[in-house]
């Protein structure tokens, strides 16, 4: 049974039609071809799916597509800057190598980007709380934490 | 995944509607459980009846005591700045529930009607003595939490009700609850976990609730260390005594995640941790 349905997507309105069972990251990749919301495990541990809906990080693997409705998601898509360039999470990635092989980057960029947008000055274990639930498997959490905190940096500089 | 129509009745009346209808047709509230058992194909719904479009069942009302509508996001719970203030406890077991994207769409109904023996947010519910209303088409009952559970995955919930709201009495103004769980990492499903609720009144225990996660085939409340203690002054001698029946009574299983020992080991030291902390 199809339906369609209608969403803001990165800022603007989309219409889909889908099928019952699928999920957002279903839709996202395959309907909207934006591959860069990655699936791991497909059972909400390990994170790779995260989007922001509504504000809130959410694990896409684990959310039916007709659930959207109404709703705005935003992707790691979405945080592309005028011209191609990087937006300051993303570059922060990059400059503290917190990036190895990269499948787990964009969704733990999702939960960095949703904790500092809900807390702009937030402590190293808040940090590590919200990443929680995003799993890397290279190499580790220290650059990933430095490279938030060196945007929360620049968030209270701007304040 | 298997293939299944899904539905999003807009009231409650709709949904039961529906539920009935369709043979076999599941209620999905969060879906962080049933869309990975679906996947696992240990269920294979030919319908999910989703309640995420019924407005009255998310919110949350405080009214001496609460009113918590089962599809009221962990997250909601957590962030509540009232329910956090009056039972403290059902805001730190939320916090130890999954991650913060599970935590955004997870219900605190689901956590419920999935039945396992983990669920965290069953035992600071429990100690708590909350009800759950469960509603049919024809008729509405409540009975308490305690009552709800039947085994792993089993509720007394018959296929055409659903659970709406727990609620809870006013907070017992001279009570602490504390909630304390063993996870290999925190997101972790419990390898045990422990809730209490103790009132002193006088250096005797006025009032006492335990409740136990993952260690017996539902959320378990140990009435027997509940005896024990009521009533008595609380001295180091009997608390290693609630240490050891807790211990006793349990019935835990080895799987995966830890051995029946260790687990037994683990509700004993927790009665003491939990009682030790609550008394300072």
């Amino acid at each position: 049974m199809k339906t369609e349905i209608s969403f803001i997507l990165n800022g603007s309105e989309v219409k889909v039609t889908v099928d019952g069972h699928l999920r957002l990251i279903d839709v996202l990749r395959n309907t909207m071809s934006l591959t860069g919301t990655k699936e791991g495990c497909g059972e909400g541990e390990c994170g790779a799916c995260t989007v922001i809906v509504d504000g809130r990080a959410i694990n896409s693997c684990l959310y039916p597509a007709l659930e959207i409705e109404g709703k705005s998601v935003i992707t790691i898509e979405g945080l592309l800057m005028p011209e191609h360039k990087l937006s300051k999470i993303q570059q922060a990635f990059v400059d503290h190598g917190a990036v190895q092989c990269g499948f787990c980057t964009p969704g733990m960029i999702m939960s960095a980007k949703a904790l500092l947008d809900s807390n702009p000055n937030p402590s190293d274990k808040e940090i590590r709380e919200a990443l929680q639930g995003n799993l890397c498997r290279c190499t580790g959490y220290v650059q990933i934490v430095e490279a938030v905190k060196r945007v929360a940096r620049q968030l209270k500089g701007k304040q | 995944m298997r293939r299944f129509d899904y539905f999003r009745p807009k009231s409650l009346k709709e949904a039961l509607q529906q539920k009935k209808t369709i043979a076999g047709s599941k209620f999905i509230s969060g879906g962080t459980d049933i869309l990975v058992q679906i996947k696992n194909r240990e269920l294979q719904p030919p319908a999910l009846i989703s309640l995420r479009s019924i407005p009255e069942l998310a919110t949350i009302e405080i009214n001496g005591g609460a009113r918590i509508g089962a599809l009221a996001t962990i997250s909601d719970i957590i962030q509540h700045p009232e329910l956090g203030h009056n039972y403290p406890v059902l805001k730190e077991a939320g916090k130890r529930l999954g991650s913060v994207q599970i935590r955004n769409v997870a219900t605190i109904g689901g956590n419920l009607c999935n039945c396992s023996p983990s669920a965290d947010m069953a035992l600071p519910l429990l100690v708590l003595e909350a009800k759950v209303r469960l509603q049919s088409a024809k008729a509405s009952r409540e009975i308490l939490l305690e009552e709800f559970f039947k085994g792993p995955g089993e509720s007394c919930l018959f296929s055409d009700e659903v659970l709406t709201d727990i609620l809870l009495d006013p907070p017992r103004q001279k009570a602490k609850a504390i909630f304390l769980k063993k996870g290999r990492v925190k997101m972790d499903l419990a390898i045990a976990s422990l809730a209490v609720l103790l009132e002193m009144e006088g250096g005797k225990c006025r009032k006492v609730r335990i409740a136990a996660g993952s260690v017996a085939p539902i959320p378990l409340r140990l009435s027997k260390v509940e005896t024990l203690l009521e009533g008595a002054a609380i001295s180091k001698d009997l608390v290693s005594k609630a240490q050891q029946l807790a211990r006793e009574i349990v019935s835990p299983i080895t799987d995966v995640r830890a051995t029946e020992e260790y687990r037994r080991q683990i509700v004993g030291v927790y009665v003491k941790r939990g009682l030790e902390k609550i008394l300072g």
